[in-house]
C-alpha cells in the first residue's frame, strides 16, 4: 500500500499563524447573503410558476405564458447560482477554519508554523466557480431579455424556442460546472485533513 | 448491512501514512459527468439549428438529452460523495493523530478547565461533561441512510434515462406522454436521493466531529466539552427532510397527472411541477449550505479546545 510523507506536501513556514486568504474572507463574509439571495430566487420562481400555470388555465395570451416561460427558470436559477455560491464560499469557510486553526494550535506549542500552499485543486475550484457563475447569470439575464421581448412581440416563435433550448443548455452546463468546482473544493480540504495529521505527528515527534 | 457499509467510512487501516484513492476517483467521476454535460450541450445545439431549420427532430432530442443531463448531473454527485466519504475517513486519522500528539504536547502543570454544565462561547452553547455524549438520534440515522439514499439514487436515474429512450422514440403520442412523466418524475426524485445521501454523508461528518472530539478529551482524562446542536445544524434538517419529502411528492404528482385524459389537463400542472421538483432539490441544497457552515463552526470551536490543550493542559476531570 502506497504511503506519504510529511515532506510530500508543499508547505510555507512562517513565525506566527497565518490569517485567512482573501478567498476565504469572502467565503466568511458571503455565504449568509448568498443563502439568503438562494431562497429568495427559489421562493419567486416557484410563485412565478403558478401564475403561469394559472394563465395556462385560463387560456390567457400566449406570448405573456411563453415570456412567464422564461421569468421562471430566470428566478429558479438565480436561486441555484446563489446557493452554489453559498455551498462554495461554506466550503471556503471550511479552509479558512482549518488554515487559522491548525496555524494556532502550532503557535501554541512554540514551533514555527507550516501550513499547506494552495493546491492546485484549490485553485481550479475557484476558477471553475467563477466560470460557472457567469455562465449561469448570463443565461439569467438573457432569460429575462428573452421574455420581455416575446411578450413585447418583437420574436418569432421559432426564435423564441430557439432561444429556450440554448438558454437550457447554457445554465444546465454551468449547474454541472458548479458541481465539478464544489467537488474539487471537496477534495481541498480532504487534503488539508491529511496535511493536519502529518504536521501533527510531526510537531508531537519533535517536542 | 449497516456494519458493511460503515467501513466505507472508517480508515483501512491504522496507518495514518497510507494514501486512500477517494480524491483521484471523486475527480474522475467528476471528469466523467463534465464529459457527459458536454454531449448533452452538443445535442442541444443541434437541437436548437433543427428548430431553426424547420426540422422534425428537435423534440426528441430533446427527451434524450433531458434523460442523460439529469444522469451528467446525478454523476457529479455521486464524485461529490466519494469525496466526502474521503473526509470522513480522513477525520478518523485526524482524530488519532489529535489524541497521540496532544498526550506528548500538553504540559504536565496545568488547570482544572471548566465545571460540569452548561457554558457559551464565543462558537455556541457548549456542555462540559465527565464522558463524551450519547450520539444523537439524527447521527445515527444519518450513518445508516446515506448509503441506501446513493444506492437508490443513481438506480432511479438510471432507469429515467431509459424512459427518456422511450419519451424520445414516442413524441406526439400517449405513450411518448407517460414515458415523459415517468422520466420527469423519477429522475428528480432520483436526483433528490442523492442529494439525501451527500446531507446524511454530511451528518456523519458532524457526528464523526462529535464523537472524535469526546474521544479525543477522555482519552486525556479531561473533562469532555461538546458543542450544543447549533440553530444551523438544526435548520439543515428541516430543509434536507422538507427537501426530501418535495421531492418524493412530486415524483406522486407526476403520476397522477398521467391518469388524466387529455393534454390540455396536464399541460398547467407540469408548469408548476417542473419549478416543485426544483424546489425540492433546491432546499435540500439550502439544507446543505447549512451543515458546511455547521462543520466550518464545530472545526472552528474543536481548533479553539486544542489550542487551548496544547498551551495550558486545561479540561482535566480530577481536580
Amino acid at each position: 500500500m502506497t504511503t506519504l510523507s510529511i515532506n510530500d506536501f508543499t508547505t510555507e513556514t512562517t513565525a506566527k499563524a497565518p490569517d485567512r486568504m482573501m478567498p476565504q474572507k469572502a467565503g466568511v463574509a458571503l455565504w449568509r447573503p448568498m443563502f439568503a439571495m438562494a431562497l429568495m430566487g427559489f421562493a419567486i420562481g416557484f410563485i412565478l410558476s403558478l401564475v403561469r400555470a394559472g394563465m395556462i388555465s385560463n387560456g390567457e395570451d400566449p406570448l405573456e405564458i411563453a415570456a412567464f416561460g422564461h421569468y421562471v427558470p430566470a428566478a429558479m436559477f438565480f436561486g441555484f447560482a446563489s446557493v452554489f455560491a453559498a455551498i462554495s464560499f461554506a466550503i471556503a469557510k471550511i479552509l479558512g477554519e482549518s488554515r487559522v486553526g491548525g496555524g494556532s494550535v502550532q503557535e501554541a506549542t512554540g514551533t514555527e508554523v507550516a501550513t499547506l500552499k494552495m493546491p492546485g485543486t484549490a485553485k481550479a475550484f475557484i476558477v471553475l466557480m467563477a466560470m460557472a457563475t457567469m455562465i449561469i447569470h448570463a443565461a439569467v439575464v438573457l432569460h429575462v431579455v428573452a421574455g420581455v421581448s416575446i411578450a413585447a412581440g418583437d420574436w418569432t416563435p421559432v426564435q423564441a424556442e430557439q432561444w429556450t433550448i440554448w438558454l437550457e443548455a447554457a445554465r444546465r452546463f454551468g449547474t454541472v460546472l458548479y458541481l465539478f468546482a464544489i467537488t474539487l473544493g471537496l477534495v481541498t480540504i480532504a487534503k488539508v485533513i491529511r496535511f493536519q495529521t502529518f504536521r501533527l505527528r510531526q510537531v508531537a515527534d519533535r517536542a | 448491512m449497516a456494519v458493511a457499509f460503515n467501513k466505507l467510512v472508517t480508515p483501512a487501516t491504522d496507518d495514518y501514512r497510507t494514501v486512500a484513492d477517494h480524491s483521484k476517483v471523486a475527480i474522475g467521476i467528476g471528469v466523467v459527468g463534465v464529459a457527459l454535460a458536454m454531449i448533452v450541450a452538443a445535442i442541444s445545439l443541434v437541437a436548437a439549428n433543427d428548430v431553426g431549420s424547420g426540422g422534425e427532430d428537435a423534440a426528441q432530442l430533446l427527451a434524450l438529452g433531458f434523460g442523460l443531463e439529469t444522469l451528467a448531473v446525478v454523476t457529479i454527485k455521486v464524485g461529490i460523495a466519494v469525496a466526502l466519504v474521503g473526509i470522513l475517513v480522513r477525520l478518523w486519522l485526524r482524530i488519532e493523530s489529535v489524541k497521540v500528539s496532544l498526550a506528548t504536547l500538553r504540559p504536565t502543570d496545568h488547570g482544572n478547565g471548566s465545571a460540569i454544565g452548561d457554558i457559551e462561547t464565543e462558537y455556541g452553547a457548549v456542555t462540559v461533561s465527565k464522558t463524551p455524549p450519547a450520539s444523537l438520534p439524527i447521527h445515527k440515522m444519518a450513518r445508516t441512510m446515506w448509503f441506501p439514499m446513493l444506492v437508490m439514487g443513481p438506480m432511479l436515474v438510471a432507469a429515467g434515462v431509459v424512459t427518456s429512450v422511450v419519451w424520445s422514440n414516442n413524441i406526439g403520442t400517449r405513450t411518448g406522454l407517460g414515458a415523459a412523466g415517468w422520466t420527469q418524475g423519477m429522475q428528480f426524485l432520483g436526483e433528490g436521493l442523492v442529494l439525501a445521501g451527500i446531507s446524511f454523508l454530511l451528518g456523519s461528518i458532524l457526528a464523526s466531529l462529535r464523537e472524535g472530539g469526546g474521544e479525543v478529551q477522555q482519552a486525556l482524562g479531561l473533562r469532555v466539552t461538546t458543542l450544543k446542536m447549533p440553530a444551523t445544524a438544526k435548520a439543515f434538517v428541516v430543509l434536507m427532510m422538507a427537501g426530501l419529502m418535495i421531492s418524493m411528492a412530486q415524483f406522486g404528482l407526476y403520476l397522477y397527472t398521467l391518469t388524466f385524459d387529455t393534454v390540455a389537463e396536464i399541460t398547467p400542472w407540469w408548469a408548476w411541477l417542473g419549478p416543485l421538483r426544483e424546489l425540492g432539490l433546491a432546499l435540500l441544497l439550502s439544507g446543505i449550505v447549512l451543515a458546511l457552515a455547521t462543520i466550518a463552526n464545530v472545526l472552528g470551536f474543536q481548533f479553539s479546545r486544542i489550542r487551548s490543550i496544547a498551551a495550558t493542559g486545561e479540561w482535566e476531570t480530577s481536580s
